[in-house]
């Protein structure tokens, strides 16, 4: 049976000094990703081995890791596309580390949070109580919603070469999902995250690296919503920027369809 | 000032520079006759164009050479106050342009 050896980042605050790597050796099976490799560990080799997971499709965003020294998924990664049977596997480089592979995300969601990552809707009265629906065209979704993909797993920030030296730039993620919210029609807060994407450690410290796109498993592509969003601050600082009308929220329906009936029980 | 706005002068004076420049190298060295001989030089020092023109080179580069240099020191240095940051060099503009002035325009 063929092998696979894991080097696996481990690391015990109070008790290590610094992470420190460890081999597993374990059986390769077909389609199986590095997740799996390290729930083979866990369960059968060392249950001290801590890391971070859930959905295993993908979608969750909990695994992110340093996989043969590149930002990746765990659970979206089969050992085969590696082309090699050795797996060096570290915790997300730019932040801290809690246990072995469990990066912590805390700078990640204070940064998220920090340019207001929801709709600021004009109509108070409207976001309190929602009567109906905000009219929105397939056309100005399709100007969005590739961003609004981000599952916030953390590997553009991992990736960025400018995070990995100013602690303090808001990141690929955060300014990606500034430029989501800007361009939506629903939104009215642009002066606010415009005004966070400006500071010194904002959007101007993106040097166009590519890693950030390069590192996301969604596609989200966020160093074209950061040179989307230097755009449109550049505008807005020449007074260029065409206003984004608000969307006008649906009347409501006037008539509505039958419900489709229960069918009847076929076994009785 | 925005971070935006310092930007886009940095691209204004950064075409800016690739112009001027441009201009000076043709006229002091690559065009015909003998444009840094002692005639010449004094003629162009004495035309209150070229004074503008220098003098506005001298504006667009400091800007774009202090604003780089901002830039690595806050890259650099990122917990590094912005105020030392800014101060600093807005005084060591003043004072360069201040002295770098005085050549031509003593000389006009």
């Amino acid at each position: 049976m063929q092998e696979l050896t894991f080097k696996v980042q481990r690391y015990l605050p109070g008790k290590d000094k610094r992470p420190y790597i460890q081999e597993f050796t374990i059986p390769l099976r077909q389609g199986m990703t590095v997740l799996e490799g390290l729930i083979h560990i866990k369960e059968n080799m060392d249950n001290t081995l801590s890391f971070r997971s859930s959905c295993r499709m993908g979608i969750c965003g909990s695994c992110g890791m340093l996989i043969n020294n590149f930002p990746m998924l765990a659970c979206h990664t089969p050992v085969e596309e590696l082309g090699t049977d050795r797996i060096e596997v570290r915790s997300l480089p730019n932040f801290p580390v809690i246990r072995d592979l469990v990066a912590d995300l805390g700078p990640l969601f204070e940064k998220h949070k920090s340019i207001k990552p929801y709709i600021i809707s004009l109509d108070v009265e409207e976001a309190e109580v929602l009567t109906a629906e905000f009219l929105q065209s397939g056309q100005e979704l399709e100007g969005y919603v590739q961003f609004a993909y981000c599952v916030k797993c953390g590997l553009c920030m991992a990736a960025c070469p400018t995070v990995a030296t100013d602690a303090l730039f808001l990141g690929p993620q955060t300014l990606g999902q500034a430029y989501r919210y800007c361009t939506d029609r629903r939104d009215a807060g642009v002066e606010e995250r415009f005004h966070q994407a400006d500071s010194r450690h904002g959007v101007w410290l993106c040097h166009l690296a590519g890693a950030c796109s390069e590192a996301c498993p969604k596609g989200v592509d966020p160093a074209l919503a950061i040179q989307l969003l230097k755009r449109a601050m550049v505008a807005d600082s020449l007074w260029l920027r065409r206003k984004k009308k608000p969307a006008p929220v649906a009347q409501p329906p006037t008539e509505s369809k039958q419900k489709i009936a229960v069918p009847e029980f076929t076994v009785k | 000032m925005s971070e935006t706005r310092l930007k886009i002068l940095q691209y204004i004076t950064g075409i800016g520079l690739f112009l001027f420049v441009g201009t000076h190298l043709v006229i002091s060295h690559l065009s015909s006759g003998e444009p840094t001989t002692w005639e010449s030089i004094a003629e162009r020092a004495s035309s209150s164009f070229w004074l503008a023109f220098y003098i506005l080179l001298l504006i667009f580069g400091l800007y774009h050479g202090l604003h780089g240099l901002r830039t690595i020191i806050t890259e650099s240095i990122p917990t590094l106050p912005a105020k030392v940051v800014d101060w600093t060099l807005g005084t060591a503009g003043i004072a360069i342009f201040g002295y770098a002035a005085y050549i031509p325009i003593s000389a006009f």
